[in-house]
């Protein structure tokens, strides 16, 4: 290729890449910062659900608006749900006062709710047990392994799904100091 | 979507199983390629896993400096084995820093590496693209087109679609370029590396305008903006190293003849009168090491020019000089005056089937000797490795002398 072509060529192509960049955020708008429809990933609001507390009442999502809300789905067969619930139990009550929420999703129809019940009794949880017997709010969640968490802010948007052990003390403790806006 | 997969209590999604997947196709294609090409393969693969190591650690340690009070009350967290708790940024520092310091301390040339490390750059690109199409992230803006897919509760670009046919055409490009993984397909290193950027380069910043969430400064899409400055710096770098003038650079040339050390006296004479000379070694007499047919003993002689003169016009030059000492191409037996280019301005490259660096050069000591006579610190242009290090390792036992023209020469 000739010297002179190269130039023109580059020059061409330098000028093609800043139009369009520049032109973007006109041609190609974002939609708007939150988005009405409802899904289970970051940015997106959570799919809302009313589901019965084991003790015979019930609770929506929605109840907890102006809330960060942990939503966490187990089952008692799932040995690491057991080994990452005392950690949130820990997290749990340390920010509950200020207004930190965890439910406790038991996916009761892979499980057995009095295996569940057991189990979660035994431990003294106190954040509470949430039973989706049918799997719906499961489905809805799209969860495809457990455990599976989901953590909201307080305007019921989704910030972090962590999907399997990730979900440490340290790092649950880490997510919940910045949505409460924590800095010790 | 891809299901997830589960290895003890670590859940891997896709994606990341996609990664690793592509990390390993990566680095297995970069050693194929770096012994095409002849540069230090090992040492390569070496830096990238222990750069990836050193990022995956400095991405923990950033994350814990930025949330310190956390691990201040509970430093065990430090250590366990989750993907969770990382600060990619921090991660990519700490590993480039890492992958960087380990290529200077084995003094790896820098474009040659580059070059070496393309396949690598585009193999991972496609990779991170399928692994973002497997767990949904970066998805694309609500469309109507008859293509889009559903995802997230609307139907969308299919980002990573797009950009991964575009990538197809810039592998094919780079399949033929290379002779699939042979050559780097140029005379000067670099020029690969920085093609397959721009391609890139172009490539996202066609693609992000059709991403939902972009990521605004100053008005423009981050990615595409790192895109537009990576675009102008390539294209910069290959202006000038497709069109800039050559430098005065070295070039060592090996001369031999088994007919008389004279013949060597002579050439050099003539080489002085062409080119300015930076350093001759002795005359050394050698026993034909090819052996193809046998022929009498060599005597073989390296020195180093400085030109300006392209690499084909000098080969031209070099087999004219061969021509007045009276060399008949084809002719094994009798060799007045044979001329090699063993490195060219420190490049690697092939040009009509000829490399440079000659592998002979890390072959036969009638080659390495007298280089490392005249300059011990001399080191290979693709690999980085000292002549003495070649020397320790050189399959070559045949006997060098140094020729003396008293007892060895035929006159008095």
């Amino acid at each position: 290729m000739k010297r002179s072509r190269f130039i023109i060529l580059s020059i061409a192509i330098t000028l093609v890449s800043i139009a369009w960049m520049s032109f973007t955020p006109l041609i190609f708008p974002s939609a708007e910062d939150t988005p009405k429809i409802s899904a289970p990933h970051p940015g997106f609001p959570a799919p809302s659900f009313n589901l019965e507390v084991f003790n015979g009442d019930s609770l929506s999502l929605s109840d907890l608006k102006g809330q960060p809300v942990l939503i966490f789905f187990w089952a008692s067969w799932c040995s690491v749900c057991k080994r990452t619930m005392p950690g949130l139990q820990s997290v749990y009550e340390e920010f509950h006062e200020r207004g930190f929420e965890i439910l406790a999703i038991n996916s009761t129809f892979q499980d057995t709710l009095p295996s569940a019940v057991s189990y979660y009794e035994s431990q003294n949880y106190t954040f509470p047990l949430l039973i989706d017997l049918d799997g719906i709010v499961t489905q809805d969640y799209q969860v495809r392994a457990l455990p599976t968490s989901v953590l909201l802010n307080s305007d019921g948007i989704v910030v972090n799904v962590v999907i399997g052990a990730g979900l440490s003390e340290a790092y649950l403790s880490t997510q919940i100091r910045e949505l409460l806006s924590i800095n010790e | 979507m891809f299901p997830i997969i589960e290895i003890g209590p670590l859940a891997i999604q896709a994606a990341g199983f996609i990664l690793l997947i592509s990390f390993w196709l990566s680095t297995w294609l970069t050693g194929k390629f770096s012994s095409a090409l002849g540069t230090n393969g090992d040492v390569i693969e070496n830096s990238l896993l222990l750069g990836l190591l050193a990022g995956i650690l400095g991405a923990r340690v950033g994350f814990m400096l930025q949330n310190f009070e956390v691990f201040y009350s509970n430093p065990i967290s430090l250590f366990s084995l989750t993907p969770s708790m990382l600060n990619p940024a921090f991660g990519v520092l700490v590993g480039v820093l890492v992958a960087f310091i380990l290529s200077q301390k084995n003094h790896l040339p820098l474009w040659a590496t580059l070059d070496t490390l393309s396949p690598l750059l585009l193999v991972f690109f496609i990779g991170f693209q399928i692994a973002n199409l497997a767990n949904g992230e970066v998805y694309g803006l609500p469309t109507q087109a008859p293509w889009s897919i559903n995802l997230w509760g609307a139907s969308r670009h299919p980002v990573q679609i797009y950009t991964l046919l575009l990538v197809f055409i810039l592998l094919i490009w780079f399949i033929v370029k290379t002779k699939t993984l042979k050559s780097t397909g140029f005379m000067r290193n670099g020029l690969l590396f920085c093609f397959t950027l721009s391609g890139l380069s172009l490539i996202t910043i066609f693609a992000r305008s059709f991403v939902d969430k972009k990521i605004l400064v100053a008005g423009v899409d981050l990615l595409q903006l790192v895109g537009v400055i990576t675009l102008i710096s390539c294209l910069f770098i290959i202006y000038k190293k497709l069109f800039q003038p050559l430098h005065e650079a070295p070039v060592h040339i090996s001369m031999g003849s088994n007919q008389s050390a004279d013949h060597l006296i002579n050439a050099l004479a003539v080489l002085k009168s062409e080119f300015s000379i930076i350093r001759t070694s002795r005359i050394y007499v050698t026993q034909d090491v090819k052996k193809d047919p046998p022929s009498s003993e060599f005597f073989n002689q390296v020195v180093e020019i400085s030109t300006t003169l392209p690499y084909s016009q000098l080969r031209k030059k070099l087999k004219s000089i061969e021509q007045q000492f009276g060399r008949v191409p084809g002719n094994k037996i009798v060799v007045p005056l044979d001329l090699d280019i063993i490195t060219y301005h420190q490049e690697v490259f092939e040009y009509h089937g000829s490399h440079i660096p000659d592998p002979n050069l890390i072959k036969y000591r009638y080659i390495a000797e007298p280089i490392a006579e005249m300059d011990p610190g001399f080191r290979h242009p693709a690999n980085g490795k000292s002549i003495g290090a070649i020397l320790q390792k050189i399959p070559d036992h045949s006997m060098l002398n140094i020729w003396n023209k008293v007892k060895n020469g035929t006159k008095e």
